[in-house]
This record gives C-alpha cells, sequence and structure tokens, in this order.
C-alpha cells in the first residue's frame, strides 16, 4: 500500500463518519458533507495525476493496466455521481448515500494498489 | 423537492426512490456497477477456466442492474420487477453461498456470491434482506373494490 491509498484511506472514512454523523443527526446534505465528499473526489485527483506522471516517468503497472485505469475512471464518478444523487432530494438518507462514497472509494483505492503492484 | 423525510402521509405515487429507498439504489447501483465489471472482466479473460462462476458472475449483474433500474422507477410493474429481482438475489446469494462453501470443485471462483459475498463484506446477503422490508413497506395499496 502506498501514500496515495492512505491519504484515500484517510479521507474516505473522514468523509463517511462525517457523512454518517449528518445523517444520523438528522440534516440534509450541507456545505460540510457535500465537500467532505469533493475532499474524496481531490484525493481520487491527486491520485490519478500521481499514477499518470508515474506511469510518464517510466514505472510499470504490476498488473492489467486497463483494469487500473478503469477503476481509477469508475472511482472518480462516483462522488459526482452521489452529490447529484443527493441534491435531488435533500433528506437525511441523502447523506448516507454521500456516506458511501467514502467507502467504496477506499476499497477501490486498495484494489487499486493490489492490481499496481 | 420537500425537505421532510416523514413518509406517513398520504402517498401520492407508487414510488420507491425517496427516503431510505435512495440509499438502498445507491449500493445497488454500486453493486451493479462493480458486479458488471468483474463479470465483464472475468468472461473476456479467463472465461474457459470456470464457465459457471463466470456466468453466475454475469446473471449476479443482471440481476443488480434490474434491482437497481426497478427500485428506482414508479409504479406497480416495477414493483413486481424489484421484488423478483431482490428475491433472485436473495436465493442466488443463499444458493451460491452454500455450494461454494459444499462443492468448492464447481465454485472454485469468486463470484460476487461466493460464501455468502463474504468478499463484500456480507453486503450482497444484507442488501436483499433490507431490499424486501423495504418493498413491502412501500407496496402499492390494494386495487379499489
Amino acid at each position: 500500500m502506498d501514500a496515495y491509498f492512505y491519504i484515500i484511506l484517510a479521507v474516505g472514512l473522514l468523509s463517511t463518519l462525517v457523512c454518517v454523523a449528518a445523517g444520523i443527526m438528522k440534516k440534509a446534505p450541507n456545505d460540510i458533507t457535500i465537500l467532505s465528499v469533493a475532499a474524496v473526489e481531490l484525493a481520487l485527483l491527486v491520485y490519478l495525476v500521481g499514477s499518470i506522471v508515474r506511469v510518464i516517468a517510466g514505472e510499470q503497472i504490476a498488473g492489467e493496466a486497463w483494469e487500473f485505469w478503469g477503476y481509477l475512471a469508475t472511482a472518480l464518478l462516483l462522488p459526482v455521481a452521489a452529490v447529484y444523487w443527493s441534491i435531488l432530494e435533500r433528506t437525511r438518507w441523502s447523506n448516507f448515500v454521500l456516506a458511501a462514497v467514502g467507502v467504496t472509494a477506499l476499497v477501490m483505492a486498495a484494489r487499486m494498489n493490489q492490481i499496481w503492484y | 423537492m420537500t425537505d421532510t423525510s416523514e413518509h406517513t402521509g398520504k402517498r401520492p405515487a407508487d414510488t420507491r426512490n425517496t427516503g431510505p429507498g435512495r440509499l438502498l439504489i445507491a449500493v445497488y447501483a454500486i453493486f451493479a456497477i462493480s458486479a458488471t465489471a468483474r463479470a465483464g472482466y472475468q468472461i473476456l479473460t479467463k472465461f474457459s477456466e470456470a464457465p459457471l462462476a463466470y456466468l453466475l458472475s454475469a446473471f449476479a449483474a443482471v440481476v443488480y442492474v434490474v434491482a437497481t433500474v426497478s427500485l428506482a422507477k414508479a409504479g406497480r410493474t416495477w414493483f413486481k420487477v424489484s421484488l423478483v429481482a431482490v428475491l433472485v438475489e436473495l436465493v442466488g446469494v443463499i444458493i451460491v453461498g452454500a455450494l461454494s462453501l459444499f462443492d468448492s470443485v464447481q465454485f472454485p471462483h469468486e463470484t460476487v456470491w461466493s460464501a455468502f459475498g463474504r468478499g463484500y463484506a456480507f453486503v450482497p446477503l444484507i442488501l436483499p434482506i433490507l431490499g424486501l422490508i423495504w418493498l413491502y413497506r412501500r407496496r402499492p395499496a390494494a386495487p379499489a373494490a
């Protein structure tokens, strides 16, 4: 596991905790929960840029390259889709939808790390 | 969109895509995407290794896609589609889960439903149960006599 994974692990867990807490407190999605999901997206973008730089620098992906990029592309779409889905109906339940992004992102980051090394 | 999460009042439409249903649909969507991607990958790259397991993966993927779409749609017909999809999912995860434990020769390769979905933190086993509870709570009203 590399630094990219640990960044996504930390940001993802924090985002999930914040969103679950907001959901339990019966709050609708607000700036804090949406920004926490945006932070997950940012962490994934850092992973994307870092990975592109590493490939250009000549590093080899141990597993299937297209599988790695497939995971990364899908992970990048998740926060966007979740935010869109959550603001269509602003209830406490939408915060649980947002909460799903963090854990899913960190599971996918773990898989991406496995493919890379 | 209103700000309320109450569903105790009159139901204006026969829908299941509000409140907790939105979370359910979101989780189903995640499983639909991951199961489709996984099955596609398995079938494209190593289908001959375990055709039965990978066909099951594909079947599971279809079930998740149907469940996701039907839960998001309103109306009595989509309710029935959801019910069938969720029931197939529940039966599938139990049968495949049991077979993967007892007959590891036929099911040596991982599918979403292997070992009751252990590889996915048992979410595949919990999801259809929550789905059935949700469908029951949001079942269409009996037709007026």
